[in-house]
């Protein structure tokens, strides 16, 4: 059931220079993992979009904002410390796993960023998913969440920086592998990125049907 | 949705006493019902609220805004217009006024009796009034307190309908759908279904007083009901009603809807407009592009397998139906290819007739904070070609129906002198030769002869 109201802050957790986590109050909000929610400071009317980070079982809402220059929400968001309230409205949108697809799927989640977001709420929220993420990240400590994911199954795809899991971008990880064509495959992330590896899974043979995507901004 | 605000708002205004007038330089109050899908319409508002501010110093007049308007336009706004309020807020628009008091140097001279000049362009916007100080605005209106379920207010008020034969029924309000390219969601909030009872009180009214054309309303119609979890029917069940009603009423009406979103088309929907006799057999299906990754850029939550799935539902279950569209073109980013995969769905589906939009990024998208990358000339051009291949089918189509007789709503005097215009169920726009203006209102039978690309003609046979 969808919501609106204010929420207090329960913590910011800064990951990197730009990158951090706002945990708030959950009050009574009940989501899908992949769901997002319009957030912004109880004193602005400028509200963004954030999907929600932590999973459904988790006794708070978490969501990972990257700082926009320039931006008029995420920046503001930053200086906001425990106690204050933020607007918070959702849960909102159709990105999630199927249900009946949940026991039984092989996936494969590819994101870019913080388009790893809805991913961290899906294996958070299904702790026997049969998962595997690509993490297009540029250098080793964009990795968000890492602890929280099976070591075998995260897959860190750095542009600028040697010495993860993979180098280059999730792209170059695809087309140099090869992916069970009845794998069910979800993107996040920037578009151009979701282009291209679609383009990509789809030459290899997976079905149109079985990729889900959304863009994130 | 805007002329269904708009007939609310012209119905508390009267009530009121105010009287309508079509000449704005001799209206009191003028109002804006605002439409924030695309900016050309928002930029307008800015143009003509500096020529009303300049009226001002000559004569008394308040003006107002309503409708779809963004939390950056709604903070410009407050400085131009004397109020600012959403539609949730016009039961208190009495109340509002009352508090106006004298404003302008004008107004200190006297008041003449009080007009109200409408507005219409092609984003559709109407009405206004008042003038508070924003200090006032900000005591006095709890514009931030309303919630979105006290729409149902507006939805109470009875509408003064702009026509007798036609008429907009708003069955829900708001956007959960997050198109990137849109910024509703944001102006208008999460969607609100209005209580199928009072909806189908309102068509059963117009249908006693005559009405022949009723259009319900919403960004999504058929999502109805979903904001209520079960404790409210569903769209297809409230078609089914409208439907049962149309059988039991004998008396003849054309019932649309639009929009409805793809990802929430079921077959039962489709099945229910081919059961019943007064829902037309005409279906409004956006696209917005053919293209399965630009559709992901839009966040349209649909694909084209499910897009064709519907359309192929739609042929086979009322083939008699027209299909309408709605396509954006030169979205940003949109490339060669994926434009040309647009161009092919319009072969594919051979839309009756399709809506095509010239993407132009509007402020409080989310589009809006991507480039605009696709130049004019090329936009322009991918209008062109898309157009010229719409026609291509539409002409096709309305060939088809030469030498076949249609039943028609005659709307008015057509522009051709000594004939009068009407529309198809399948609303496709018909004109026949006759100066009798008592079939105005009235359904007929015409016998098409000849056909253009977006129109018919035919001959009025005796009935």
């Amino acid at each position: 059931m969808q919501t609106t109201g204010l929420h207090k802050l329960i913590e910011l957790i800064n990951l990197t220079e730009s990158t951090y986590i706002l945990r708030i109050e959950k009050k009574d909000m009940q989501f899908e993992a992949g769901q997002h929610i319009l957030l912004g400071k109880a004193d602005d009317n400028d509200q963004r979009e954030y999907s929600i980070y932590s999973g459904t079982n988790d006794e708070y809402l978490e969501v990972l904002i990257k700082e926009v220059v320039d931006g008029s929400v995420s920046i503001h968001l930053k200086n906001l410390n425990p106690g204050d309230l933020l607007k918070v409205e959702g849960p909102l949108g159709f990105f999630g796993l199927s249900k009946d697809k949940i026991e039984s799927g092989k996936f494969l989640f590819i994101a870019s960023g913080t388009g790893i977001a809805p991913f961290h709420s899906m294996v958070k929220s299904n702790p026997n998913l049969n998962y595997k993420i690509l993490h297009g990240i540029r250098t080793c400590n964009e990795d968000y969440g890492k602890e929280d994911y099976n070591s075998d199954r995260y897959i860190r795809c750095t542009s600028r920086e040697n010495g993860c899991d993979f180098e280059g971008r999730v792209t170059d990880y695809i087309r140099q592998n090869d992916f069970d064509n009845d794998t069910i495959c979800y993107f996040c992330g920037n578009f151009k990125m979701i282009k291209e590896a679609m383009d990509l899974l789809e030459n290899k043979g997976i079905p149109g049907s079985q990729l889900h995507a959304e863009v994130y901004f | 949705m805007n002329i269904s605000d708009g007939e609310r708002v012209q119905k508390v205004l009267e009530d009121m006493g105010y009287l309508h007038t079509d000449n704005p330089e001799s209206a009191n109050l003028i109002g804006v019902i605002a439409c924030s899908v695309r900016q050309k319409g928002i930029d307008k508002v800015y143009n003509m609220v500096n020529i009303w501010n300049k009226w001002k110093n000559k004569r008394n007049l308040i003006t107002f805004v309503s409708g779809c308007v963004l939390p950056s336009d709604k903070e410009k706004f407050l400085k131009l217009f004397d109020m600012v309020f959403t539609m949730s807020q016009l039961p208190e628009l009495p109340e509002m006024i009352n508090h106006y008091g004298i404003v302008t140097p004008a107004g200190l001279m006297g008041n003449e009796n009080m007009q109200i000049e409408q507005e219409f362009t092609d984003n559709p916007m109407q009405l206004g009034g008042f003038r508070l100080n924003e200090t006032q605005i900000s005591s006095s209106l709890p514009l931030a307190e309303k919630k979105p379920e006290d729409i149902k207010e507006f939805w109470n008020i009875e509408p003064k309908y702009g026509s007798n034969i036609e008429a907009y029924i708003p069955i829900q309000n708001g956007c959960d759908k997050f198109c990137t390219f849109c910024a509703v969601p944001y102006t208008r909030g999460r969607e609100v279904s209005r209580p199928s009872e009072e909806i189908m009180n309102e068509v059963r009214t117009l249908v006693e007083k005559g009405t022949k054309s009723i259009t319900i309303l919403g960004q999504n119609v058929n999502s109805y009901g979903y904001d209520k979890k079960g404790s409210e029917i569903t769209f297809t069940q409230l078609l089914e009603k409208i439907g049962e009603y149309g059988n039991q009423s004998n008396k003849e009406f054309w019932v649309y809807f639009t929009s409805p979103h793809p990802r929430d088309m079921s077959d039962d929907v489709i099945e229910t407009v081919a059961k019943y006799k007064c829902l037309a057999k005409q279906i409004h299906l956006p696209v917005q592009s053919g293209d399965d990754k630009l559709l992901i850029k839009m966040n349209r939550n649909h694909s084209m397998l499910k897009y064709r799935e519907i359309v192929s539902t739609i042929r086979r279950l009322i083939p008699e139906a027209t299909l309408f569209t709605d396509i954006i073109v030169g979205f940003t980013g949109e490339t060669e290819k994926e434009f040309e995969n647009t161009m092919k769905i319009m072969e594919e589906f051979k839309y009756n007739m399709a809506y095509i939009a010239q993407y132009s990024p509007r402020p409080g998208a989310t589009s809006s904070r991507w480039d605009d990358d696709v130049p004019k000339d090329i936009k322009k051009e991918r209008f062109h070609r898309l157009t010229k291949e719409l026609t291509k089918y539409s002409q096709m189509h309305n060939n088809d129906v030469i030498g076949k007789t249609l039943r028609v709503l005659v709307r008015g005097k057509d522009r051709k002198e000594g004939y009068l215009s009407a529309l198809t169920e399948g609303r496709i726009v018909t004109r026949f030769a006759s100066k009798d203006i008592t079939l105005i209102g009235d359904f007929v039978d015409i016998k098409i002869t000849s056909a253009a690309s977006l129109s018919v003609e035919g001959v009025l046979l005796k009935n």
